[in-house]
């Protein structure tokens, strides 16, 4: 395909651009058709894309081909409508990647800068297939790049242009699998370490309006991923729970900071979050509540960890940080203080609890324990930590029973595993977290005096 | 440190947080569900929170977990038992709406097993039975196991509860709610006896329903007197009818006959009975046992008395049925409901339109009562009832009716034509005869006063006079206890009159006029004395009526002040009419002949020239009330004109009180209380009457009396006339034989 270059270049920016893409389309359709394996875009056509597409200059005497502003938009149109028209979910794809897939080379910035034109714009005008392109690529491509596509997201659609949330909105009828990729983008942009790096309070909106009309809607690309679990290193997690948890958990505290900083503006917003933040908190537990059936299903029970430790011990590690700043700051605990730290502590511990009864999370509780040691006092937490009193000597405990229907209720019937059996059910292939059941005589010094 | 205080901890703190933050209260329940699985708070309290926020599917979804997780905890039950008591109930209020749907989210299965074991811990037999129906009605295939059962339960909880009246709560849930279903379905077989059974206790519920009177409500109202105190015209006004036990909306029953008879189609096609498989109405199934009734004298056995129980069942319901629907027409108080629009009540009575007429006439159709009664005294004792043959011509007589007054008369003689076609049909063979009255004593119809009342009509109609005084006496004494209740318009003492008015009715029909004339007597005299204005109607209908009579008819009369008066006084004349016009002499009978006929004049104008011609015949007349009671112009007129020359000098002695008339003309004061005033005057006078027609004073206080009389001519002649009934009571029953 390289030997088009000499016919591309006396044209201009435009028609050479769509020329290739026109001779790019029958490129990979035959590439397809004959069956190469693996069916891959080779160097020369790829050095052409830079040039004439990403406009990369090819060396120092090459001039600076530049495309005009509305050159550029209709670029991207025919590129929607190149997307759009393409039956071929395969060829769409190859495509998609060839352009897109970073290179590690100087033209990435403009790749970059070009695709989130056209992620954008497909957003705009609901062109699916491209959302379904993209949500792939935020699947393969590295979390840094995934948050700087999602960052443009949000600035266009929360921050730009006031208003044109609804646009965005529409995206989880569109692309569920576009959705759920870019609230894991999300979520781990925004980690609430900073002003800049909280939530707009109408993305908030958004994904707890679309986690709460579909929880499975955060499980998308983990339902669709096949079995291997081959994630490319250091791409976005396979759901946004980890992020989620993270968000509700270090909420009571960023906010609250938020509210001190903007003290002399309205505070209407800061109710409004905690509402929200205690909205999603559920949410999230309800996914987890899902889990069990979706794991079993898979054959997964046990030995999928779908938040990995490592972020929960980070996550850990965060919260006593941001609690002992808390005191520092205020100096003398106030009890407004108290009750966001005891907050986010009753998060935490709910979020470890019902992840690790869920199968979400697996580790023992000594594990957990170890992890929260350095966390201030909190009764749920202490409970949690130590897990349930065994003799449990109810006269009304009957074996549970199970519905067919448990996938349709907000609040699903519990596995049928006790919550501490399934690591030693399903030994985990996690050797730094060996399955260990709780021990039932340990006592705990700390355990709830309530 | 035990897991019951963790647990309490738990749930505690999901309380607390519930009314502020309901999510985070969620939050810690799922928290807590998921390290004690098995604890019953815990999930209790989940569900209580999505119940309180009224979320159908969620809470629904923690019910279903909580019945089969905790199938033993009380307060389970409890739960179910709201539930199933708002499945029961007929409010509409949003919680209990709310309720119905939950149960509604629940799978078939669970509905069936909740509603079984709720069933199964209910001791109310009502309530229970209301359970059972309610998983009878959604789970048609357990109708085979439990409907005959329960309906055996409801009818025996009748008997052991002691409810009198068949329109009970037991009674309705049987016939209106596991009836249906248990004669509905065809996978049950069901013997034709038991089917029998059941559709006479749904028979005598309906007829006992329709023909409910408005006492219950008066029986509310003193349950309840507090309230209705500060409201006397609300309840009384109102059609409100409860039955013991339900709710005023389930104790209503839509189109009762219409049910009534969609139990006898089903049940006459499962007993296989003769004729058309669907019973179309009951005007139709009178027809089609008529014509079964022609081959039973040719059956024997089985078939035969498969054939009776149809055609008694079938000719009983018509019979019930049209009789209600005359008696709701004819005396509509007596029924709850019917009240309100139709016309006041109507008496059954001897058809006196005429009354005017010649008196040869009448003596001819009367010739064989009048024989009769001359029979009877001889032999009172034994003649005490009615032979067979009956006075009137039996089924052929002729009930009048002003049609103006009675918009749906067509109707009403066409449900007594039929309830009687019906009761002669039942009464047709000796077999069907015990088999109605075993049905009768088993409804005990016999205190039926409604059915009375048909009963009384009909045997008038057939002409069994002496009977129907019997039944007419009997039902007086039914209805008399409440005489103290007199409205001040006179109908609630009317309504009471009218047995009497049938039995003087009666009493003239079989020639006994002094018994007639006591029994309307005692009806004027509790008359209040009528206004003008009500007189007109009645004289417009007599016109009308003179015209299409014929024999001795009969006709229902307006039980209204403005009609019963009249009538009584067309009754006296039609008393003294005969007497007073016999060959040999009875001046007191022609005088009150002659105040009588000032009523309706001048329709009796015919009959008073006749009673001038018998007086210029006997030369003389006395009649001492004639100026108290003679107001008509014309009378007045022709009396003056028979003293003169021309007239033929007859001498009348019309003046026993002429002292008083002439000396006291004090117009002020009543005639009668002149009269009662003026006692001792009159006995002074005497000699008065010693020289009578001779002197000259005697003539002077003639022309005085009768310039005074005519001054009164614009007296109200029904108040004259009312007076003449109440002060010459004695004398008026004294001059009959």
């Amino acid at each position: 395909m390289g030997d088009i270059r000499q016919s591309l270049l006396p044209r201009d920016v435009l028609s050479a651009a769509k020329e290739l893409l026109y001779h790019l389309d029958i490129y990979i359709c035959n590439m397809v058709q004959s069956g190469r394996q693996p069916p891959q875009v080779d160097s020369k056509t790829l050095d052409l894309i830079e040039e004439f597409i990403l406009h990369t200059p090819k060396d120092r005497n090459a001039p600076v081909r530049r495309m005009s502003a509305l050159q550029e938009l209709q670029l991207l149109e025919i590129m929607c409508s190149c997307f759009q028209e393409q039956s071929r979910d395969t060829v769409r794809q190859l495509m998609f990647s060839a352009l897109f897939n970073l290179q590690g080379n100087q033209a990435d910035e403009s790749r970059m800068a070009l695709l989130s034109k056209l992620v954008s714009m497909a957003v705009a005008v609901g062109r699916v297939p491209i959302l379904e392109c993209a949500a792939t690529w935020l699947q393969r491509t590295h979390r840094v790049y995934c948050v700087r596509l999602a960052q443009v997201l949000v600035d266009d659609y929360c921050s730009m242009v006031p208003g044109s949330g609804p646009t965005l909105h529409n995206i989880h009828s569109a692309s569920p699998r576009f959705c759920c990729q870019f609230i894991t983008a999300v979520t781990t942009l925004y980690d609430l370490t900073s002003d800049e790096l909280t939530p707009p309070m109408e993305l908030l909106q958004m994904i707890v309006s679309w986690i709460q009309d579909d929880p499975r809607l955060v499980l998308i690309t983990f339902l669709n991923s096949p079995l291997s679990g081959s994630q490319p290193i250091s791409s976005l997690d396979v759901t946004p729970l980890g992020g989620l948890i993270r968000w509700c958990i270090k909420a009571p505290l960023a906010y609250r900071r938020d509210k001190k900083q903007t003290n002399n503006g309205s505070s209407d917003g800061e109710p409004d979050a905690a509402r929200l933040f205690s909205a999603l908190h559920l949410s999230v537990l309800q996914v987890f509540m899902l889990l069990p059936n979706i794991l079993n299903e898979k054959g997964l029970f046990g030995r999928l960890a779908l938040l990995q430790m490592e972020s929960v011990a980070a996550l850990a590690s965060d919260l006593s940080r941001l609690l002992d700043q808390a005191d520092k700051h205020t100096h003398a605990a106030t009890s407004d203080t108290h009750a966001a730290s005891q907050l986010a502590l009753d998060r935490l511990a709910q979020a470890l609890q019902v992840a690790m009864a869920s199968g979400a999370l697996l580790c023992s509780r000594e594990d957990l324990r170890a992890i929260c040691s350095r966390l201030p006092h909190n009764n749920l937490l202490q409970l949690v930590l130590s897990g349930p009193v065994m003799y449990y000597n109810n006269i009304h405990t009957p074996p549970l029973t199970y519905s067919p229907h448990a996938a349709h209720s907000p609040i699903p019937t519990l596995p049928p595993h006790a919550p501490h059996t399934p690591l030693a059910a399903h030994p985990a292939p996690h050797a730094q977290y060996p399955a260990q059941p709780f021990m039932t005589g340990m006592p705990f010094p700390f355990r709830p005096g309530h | 440190m035990s897991a019951q205080k963790d647990c309490e901890f738990l749930v505690k703190r999901a309380r607390e947080l519930v009314s502020d933050d309901p999510c985070a209260a969620k939050a810690w329940l799922i928290t807590a569900r998921t390290l004690y699985p098995t604890d019953f708070n815990i999930q209790y309290e989940m569900y209580i929170i999505e119940r309180n926020a009224e979320r159908t599917a969620s809470a629904g979804r923690l019910l279903y977990d909580m019945f089969i997780n905790f199938p033993d905890q009380p307060i389970v039950w409890r739960e179910i038992s709201v539930i199933t008591a708002a499945l029961r109930s007929d409010s509409q209020d949003k919680h209990a709406q709310f309720l119905r749907a939950l149960f509604e989210t629940l799978p078939g299965r669970v509905q069936c097993e909740m509603l079984l074991k709720a069933t199964e811990q209910c001791f109310n037999t009502l309530e229970k039975a209301e359970m059972l129906l309610l998983l009878l009605k959604r789970f048609p295939e357990s109708v085979v196991q439990h409907g005959v059962n329960l309906g055996e339960t409801l009818l025996e909880a009748e008997v052991s509860e002691n409810v009198e009246s068949p329109v009970n709560c037991f009674r309705k849930l049987f016939v209106c709610d596991v009836l249906p279903l248990v004669i509905n379905n065809m996978d049950m077989r069901l013997p034709a006896s038991l089917m029998q059974k059941y559709i006479l206790k749904a028979a005598e519920f309906y007829i006992g329903y329709v023909t409910r009177g408005p006492s219950s409500d008066a029986q509310l109202q003193a349950s309840q007197d507090g309230a209705t105190l500060k409201s006397p015209g609300v309840s009384r006004g109102s059609q409100r009818f409860v039955i013991d036990g339900l709710s005023e909306k389930s104790s209503v029953v839509a189109e009762p006959w219409e049910r009534l008879l969609d139990i006898v189609t089903v049940v006459g096609a499962r007993c296989e009975w003769q004729g058309d498989k669907g019973q179309r109405s009951y005007i139709d199934m009178l027809q089609r046992v008529k014509e079964l009734c022609r081959y039973l004298p040719g059956l024997e056995g089985e078939t035969r008395l498969r054939y009776c129980s149809q055609v008694v069942i079938c000719a009983a319901l018509v019979l019930f049925r049209s009789a209600f629907l005359y008696v709701s027409a004819v005396q509509p108080s007596l029924f709850q409901g019917v009240g309100a629009m139709t016309s006041g009540p109507w008496i059954l009575v001897e058809d006196l339109s005429s009354v005017y007429s010649d008196v040869e006439g009448d003596r001819a159709t009367l010739k064989h009562a009048h024989k009769k009664r001359k029979l009877a005294d001889g032999r009172e004792k034994t003649m005490s009832s009615d032979d067979e043959e009956g006075l009137g011509k039996g089924r052929g007589r002729h009930i009048l009716v002003n049609k103006t007054e009675m918009p749906n008369w067509s109707e009403t003689l066409e449900s007594f034509r039929t309830a009687r076609e019906s009761w002669d049909l039942l009464h047709s063979h000796d077999g069907l005869e015990a088999e109605f009255k075993k049905i009768c004593a088993a409804w005990k119809t016999e205190s039926w006063l409604w059915f009375r009342i048909f009963l009384s009509d009909m045997i008038i109609h057939q002409g069994h006079y002496r009977k129907a005084v019997s039944s007419l006496h009997q039902m007086a004494s039914v209805q008399q206890p409440q005489p103290a209740q007199q409205s001040p318009t006179g109908q609630a003492s009317l309504e009471h009159h009218r047995a009497l008015i049938q039995q003087a009715s009666c009493h003239y029909a079989l020639g006994e006029y002094r018994m007639a004339c006591e029994k309307l007597l005692d009806v004027v005299s509790g008359l209040v004395p009528p206004n003008q204005e009500l007189t007109k109607a009645p004289e417009d209908l007599s016109r009308i009526k003179s015209k299409t009579r014929k024999g001795n008819d009969l006709r229902l009369l307006p039980c209204t002040r403005g009609a019963v008066l009249p009538f009584c006084l067309q009754l006296m004349l039609a008393c003294f009419k005969l007497r007073a016009f016999t060959d040999s002499r009875d001046d007191l009978s022609l005088g009150h002949v002659v105040v009588l006929l000032q009523h309706d004049w001048p329709q009796g104008e015919m009959l008073f020239l006749k009673a001038v011609d018998k007086i210029c015949q006997q030369g003389s007349f006395q009649y001492e009330n004639f100026f108290n009671y003679v107001t008509n112009i014309d009378m007045l007129e022709e009396f003056a004109y028979l003293r003169t020359p021309e007239g033929g000098r007859i001498q009348l002695e019309l003046l026993p009180n002429q002292g008083m008339l002439i000396k006291n003309p004090s117009p002020a004061l009543g005639v009668e209380l002149n009269t009662l005033l003026l006692q001792g005057v009159q006995t002074m006078d005497r000699h008065h009457t010693v020289t009578r027609g001779i002197t000259k004073g005697v003539k002077e206080d003639f022309r005085l009396a009768m310039e005074r009389q005519v001054s009164r001519c614009g007296e109200n002649l029904l108040s004259v006339l009312h007076r003449f009934c109440i002060n010459e009571k004695i004398i008026i029953i004294q001059s009959l034989p």
